[in-house]
């Protein structure tokens, strides 16, 4: 049969003849006999109408080309280069095997790191906690501003966060401090250092004490059961593995960048379920309403829904959703407790940053029907 | 003795449009299922396509490389690359000082500019030593990090001269490629004829493309401005409620414009500048000849990055082929090198894979010849 060989040494192809020998293919060209194993071949065809041989190792860049039609002789000793993987093709096995690989790491990623978070949170040395806390405190100083007028208004906030915290015996109540800042948006939320820091908006959204404590009382059981770090290291799992999988930098170090910047401080729904049972918790074991903070995830939905959800503050948004954990509040609220602070000490932290700027959205809503100030 | 096949042209692109999309939609779908995995594979299946239906004087070229090259190179770049990647972005935030982290971070983003360039080095170098056409293999000779530099250098003049040392660049960068790529033991040459400047015929073309980027650019900021002034007064947008989002939708909007009025304005540069360098390549004294068009080179890259929009990247390599279809159809060789006398390559094989690149995701998903 005719074909085509180049012999890998120069750039041109001879004529040849070949023959399928039942063991080896022999190419003839003038006086020269070659003889290929086919074990040791395969296809690089042109897919347009000519078969390609070559040795597989070592490539020394000799060719066998002959047209197509010849395929049957070809298949009759050699089935096993008629198979796609002759041609470099991939089996199934691999495909799977990769699929294996690939779904094994993002479950060590995704799954594994957001299992040992809390351990390796805990871990973490208090100089990169510190770190962290202060990337956080360049964040919070960009968008809000100290109040020079709220210092007995912080005074009040911190005396009642740490009588609420003594009640249950928090571990970290000498260590966590509640800043007032002025903000445009109302919010709260807690920083890897064990501040606290409550916006002025926030402040003027409530029309109780108790709807304030029922947050801050939210933000201390993040804390206590150190939902910030193990976020952190979540959202560094994450990118890591976004990172390596993908193959470029881009996804991976957004999420990473915005693990250790506030707007990546978003919880887990599970964490802010905890720390929403936790902080109730403390509020029992004080002596406060429950009712208070179910009024304040009522107010939090009219916001959402007034503001849009575009402009919600991500430490609200982030909240599941705000009816349910009403209910859930309003379940456990009970009547004829004292408010948590005096008239006196409302209105002085209701004056703190000279009060709310504006009316926040649903700040003129009516009333929650579970009553919107006196105690409950 | 020789039997040269007798071509209806020297290049010539026989693969269909319809069978690349095929195996681009299986890939895109596998690298889907294997979380990006499959991309060695996929890329690897993509190019032996796309090689083996590359004829040259009527004989295929032949992409020799394997995926398993190609993930061995990722993971050769894991240590190089990720790892200080990672230490950079993840671990200096919270282990080093503000300022000190920032100064590296700053280091790590003006470092990788050289290393984009190496790594591209590298990248060509595997590609050329996994091509083979008559069994003959091609290489690139010369240091990554020489070239590296040398780009450095050159991406240091274009900024300073607000962009106008562009063309000049990307002959320098053109020759220092071509210069050292061989074809078995024959090294193509990077020359002008006749004393001609390298640049020939490139200069208008670019200040076309200058200035229309420049005059469409302002355009769009009005443009933008005219359209969000048009959908706040008709009550579509509410300016007070979202002033900082109307801020954004415009300079998104506008520069949408500008990347618009980039792509078409300097359109005929890159079809004089592909001209160009081809005229400047030689092989044992053979030509080449690219007959690059504007408006037909402006058609297959608006298809192309349809394609890479609307697939969100995932069939890039369909705009790849384009590209390399639109090339080789409109190439042609002036005179024949004495192929008789062209022997194997002595180059050593690249066995790095393409490392870096895949990192910085430079081909298209294809490759770079």
């Amino acid at each position: 049969m005719q074909a085509r060989y180049a012999d890998g040494r120069a750039a041109i192809f001879s004529e040849a003849e070949i023959e399928f020998a039942p063991e080896k293919l022999i190419i003839r060209t003038g006086e020269r006999a070659i003889e290929w194993a086919y074990a040791d071949l395969s296809r690089t065809d042109d897919h347009n109408g000519r078969i390609v041989l070559r040795r597989r190792k070592p490539d020394t860049g000799e060719r066998l080309m002959f047209d197509d039609w010849n395929d049957e002789q070809l298949a009759a000793v050699a089935p096993q280069l008629m198979k796609p993987r002759a041609q470099g093709v991939e089996g199934r096995r691999t495909v799977v095997a990769l699929m294996t690989l690939a779904w094994s790491l993002a479950g060590a990623f995704l799954i594994g790191i957001p299992f040992a978070a809390d351990p390796m949170a805990r871990a973490m040395p208090e100089k990169y906690r510190t770190q962290i806390a202060d990337i956080s405190w360049s964040q919070v100083n960009a968008f809000t501003a100290q109040c020079d007028d709220s210092d007995e208004a912080t005074q009040i906030l911190n005396d009642l966060a740490y009588r609420i915290m003594e009640r249950s015996n928090v571990p970290e109540r000498d260590d966590i401090w509640i800043t007032v800042a002025d903000a445009g948006f109302p919010n709260a939320f807690a920083l890897p250092d064990n501040s606290i820091i409550v916006t002025d908006e926030l402040i003027g959204l409530a029309e109780h004490p108790d709807e304030l404590t029922g947050v801050l009382a939210h933000e201390i059981a993040h804390i206590e059961h150190n939902h910030i770090m193990r976020n952190v290291v979540r959202q560094i799992g994450a990118g890591i593995f976004f990172d390596v999988v993908f193959g470029g930098a881009g996804a991976g170090q957004a999420i990473a960048i915005a693990s250790v910047n506030l707007a990546g401080l978003r919880y887990s729904r599970g964490d802010e379920s905890d720390a929403d049972s936790r902080g109730m918790d403390y509020l029992d074991a004080a002596g406060i309403s429950t009712a208070g903070i179910a009024r304040m995830f009522n107010r939090f939905e009219a916001y959402e829904e007034e503001a849009g959800a575009g402009d919600i503050p991500s430490m609200l948004s982030s909240h599941p959703a705000s009816r349910e954990r009403a209910v859930a509040a309003q379940a456990r609220a009970r009547e004829g407790l004292a408010p948590s602070l005096d008239d006196r000490q409302w209105r002085i932290v209701q004056q703190a940053c000279g009060g709310a700027d504006e009316p926040a959205p649903g700040e003129e809503r009516e009333a929650p029907e579970t009553g919107a100030t006196g105690a409950d | 003795m020789t039997a040269e096949a007798a071509p209806s042209q020297t290049f010539a692109h026989s693969g269909k449009f319809f069978n690349v999309l095929g195996l681009a939609l299986k890939n895109a779908g596998l690298t889907i299922l294997t979380l990006t995995m499959y991309r060695f594979w996929a890329r690897t299946s993509m190019r032996r396509r796309l090689w083996s239906r590359t004829w040259v004087l009527g004989d295929p070229l032949e992409y020799t490389g394997s995926a398993g090259e190609l993930f061995r190179g990722f993971l050769i770049s894991l240590p190089c690359f990720f790892l200080p990647a990672i230490f950079v972005f993840y671990i200096a935030p919270i282990a080093m000082e503000p300022v000190a982290a920032g100064w590296l971070t700053f280091g790590f983003y003006i470092f990788s500019v050289p290393l984009i360039a190496a790594a591209r080095f590298w990248m060509r170098r595997y590609q050329l030593s996994r091509t083979r056409w008559r069994g003959i293999r091609l290489g690139l000779a010369g240091s990554a990090w020489g070239f590296a530099a040398a780009s450095w250098g050159w991406w240091v003049l274009q900024t300073l001269s607000l962009g106008w040392y562009t063309p000049a660049a990307r002959i320098n960068r053109a020759r220092l490629m071509w210069e050292n790529t061989r074809f078995g033991d024959q090294p193509f040459q990077f020359e002008t004829r006749n004393g001609e400047s390298p640049q020939k015929g490139m200069w208008w073309p670019f200040a076309m493309g200058w200035f229309g980027t420049a005059i469409g650019g302002v355009l769009s900021f009005i443009f933008a401005g005219a359209i969000l002034a048009g959908l706040t007064m008709a009550g579509l947008i509410n300016v007070e409620d979202g002033g900082m989002m109307v801020g954004f939708l415009a300079i998104v909007l506008a520069g949408a414009f500008t990347a618009i009025a980039y792509f078409i304005s300097f359109a005929p540069y890159r079809a004089a500048a592909m001209n160009r360098i081809a005229a400047q390549i030689t092989i044992d004294g053979a030509r080449f000849r690219l007959k690059a068009k504007t408006l037909s080179l402006l058609g297959f890259e608006t298809l192309g990055w349809l394609f890479l929009i609307f697939s969100l990247g995932l069939l890039t390599p369909v705009a790849g082929f384009l590209q390399v279809r639109y090339i080789l159809n409109r190439l042609e060789l002036i005179e024949a090198p004495r192929f008789a006398e062209i022997g194997q390559s002595v180059l050593a094989d690249s066995d790095a894979g393409e490392s870096l690149g895949d990192a910085f995701d430079l081909d298209m998903g294809v490759g770079v010849i």
